[in-house]
């Protein structure tokens, strides 16, 4: 027999080896016996499951009903990181489960996730990344938004402050630079890069205002693959920005969308009329989609 | 020297075999219990929940068994730590603490029972069950042969040497954390894990002989 265990060329002993590969390292479904068996209350900690996304595994974190915590295998590797990036994000143990939280398969399968129960009261975040992360779930499936329509649907549109302000010295849910909100930006990068849930909270369809998608929390070859799963190949996100089309507009409606928009995609390429702005839009005389909210419709 | 099992979290190291140095993990895990009860030990669980199965597993060739002496333990470590002072819960070295509650518990269902040890023939083993990238087919086939012999001669090891060498080998624990375990001196646990060793080579016979020829 020539198993895996030779120990060639290591000088390491091959019995030693062998016995070393004994050990279950992974966690195991025994964990959550445990806690059962000794009684500790289920609010006290968490289970995950790890379930088949577009881009790979996503570990989801769950308490009762309500999704805790989610990150993709490709963000952490194995179980054991999962568990301690949930463990440091929101101070609750998470234990392998048998089972997902109501919704939580059928959301991953059709990139539909707005009606699941989610829970980010554990993860500490201010309210003005929270309203993000809301404006984010809102995002339908296929469809990409640019920063500034994340901010105005947050409700984080407020009184001006001066361009030449740092964003770290903003204080959260405070004030806002209409149009181009440049410390916002920062924040926002900062509010998507922790995204907790990842995947469920779609932060894969935020772009900026030029229409580059943001990827903060995984990179984008990672993003690309989870769009793509949507239909929104990386071609077609290149060709928007190379062509500066923020906005799409039909000549036979006078409306214009996002681009991704379901409404923009049924134009025609005759009808198709590209805007770089809203403003260039409305003194075309268009009005903006009342579905995709371009501007608060 | 020997590697440790560079898979298996370390939560103690010794420096120069014998003095105890906390480490961050270690210490966050017992803060965690001097401070909340509950939520440490859903910590406790998740980070020991598998040495202690293991541990069991591999002494007593069942995985059934083990499952339920490793509930006991925890079980009994529980009720042990909620009448435990905070102070006394910081000062804890958990996993030779857990495993030493393993240990009796098994004992005490040794001694309860009077009888052997289940062979490994047919044991349900979760390694693996999580590994993204695994060998092929045939290299899987004759490791699992692999894992099921060692795993069958490690019970027909005396207690004391098996119990070393599961904790020694297999968790891959320093002399000193085993010998805290066994409540010996750490000669005696380098005595034992050899003495293990050498009847293991024994046990595996001449379809082993890859595993024989290479010394320790």
């Amino acid at each position: 027999m020539s198993g895996g265990v030779n120990g060639q060329g290591t000088g390491e002993p091959a019995l030693a080896r062998a016995l070393a590969e004994l050990a279950d390292t992974g966690p195991t479904p025994f964990e959550l016996k445990v806690l059962r068996y000794v009684g500790i209350p289920e609010d006290r900690y968490d289970t995950y499951v790890r379930v088949e996304a577009p881009a790979g595994g996503l570990y989801v974190a769950q308490s009762g009903p309500v999704v805790t915590g989610a990150v993709l295998a490709a963000v952490v590797g194995t179980a054991r990181e999962f568990e301690e990036r949930h463990l440091a994000a929101t101070g609750r143990s998470a234990v392998p489960g048998t089972a997902t939280a109501p919704g939580v398969r059928p959301a991953v399968r059709t990139g539909r996730a707005r009606q699941l129960r989610i829970d980010l009261a554990g993860v500490g975040l201010t309210d003005a990344e929270s309203a993000v992360l809301d404006a984010v779930r809102s995002i339908p499936y296929g469809q990409l938004r640019p920063t500034s329509w994340v901010v105005r649907e947050a409700g984080l549109q407020g009184a001006a402050v001066p361009d030449a302000e740092p964003p770290d010295a903003e204080p959260p849910g405070g004030a806002l630079q209409d149009g181009v909100p440049r410390g916002r930006t920062a924040q926002m990068a900062a509010a998507l890069a922790r995204n907790p849930i990842q995947l469920l909270i779609p932060c894969h369809r935020v772009t900026d205002d030029e229409g580059v998608p943001h990827d903060a929390a995984y990179g984008g070859a990672v993003g690309a693959a989870l769009r793509e799963a949507e239909g929104i190949s990386p071609e077609r996100v290149r060709a928007l920005v190379r062509t500066h089309t923020v906005f799409l507009g039909s000549d036979t409606t006078h409306i214009y969308c996002h681009p991704l928009c379901a409404h923009a995609r049924r134009i025609t390429p005759r009808h198709q009329v590209p805007f770089r702005s809203a403003r260039d839009a409305r003194r075309a005389g268009y009005r903006p989609c009342r579905s995709c909210r371009p501007l608060a419709a | 020297m020997h590697n440790r099992n560079p898979r298996i979290p370390r939560n103690w190291r010794s420096v120069n075999g014998v003095h105890w140095v906390k480490d961050e993990m270690s210490e966050r895990l017992t803060e965690h219990l001097a401070r909340d009860l509950d939520g440490g030990f859903s910590e406790l669980v998740r980070i020991h929940g598998s040495a202690v199965r293991t541990y069991l597993y591999r002494v007593t060739g069942s995985a059934a068994e083990a499952d339920d002496l490793g509930q006991e333990t925890f079980l009994r470590a529980y009720k042990a730590l909620r009448d435990y002072t905070p102070g006394r819960r910081r000062e804890l070295r958990p996993r030779a603490w857990l495993l030493s509650i393993a240990t009796n518990v098994w004992r005490n269902d040794i001694r309860s029972k009077v009888r052997r040890p289940v062979s490994a023939a047919c044991v349900e083993d979760y390694s693996d069950r999580w590994a993204d990238t695994g060998p092929g087919p045939e290299e899987w086939a004759s490791r699992i042969a692999e894992r099921e012999m060692l795993g069958a001669a490690l019970g027909k090891l005396p207690e004391r040497s098996r119990t070393a060498v599961v904790m020694r080998h297999v968790l891959g624990m320093s002399y000193a954390e085993v010998a805290e375990v066994q409540g010996c001196p750490v000669g005696t646990v380098k005595a034992q894990v050899s003495r293990g060793l050498l009847a293991l080579r024994e046990l595996l016979g001449p379809e082993a002989a890859h595993l024989r020829e290479v010394r320790t």
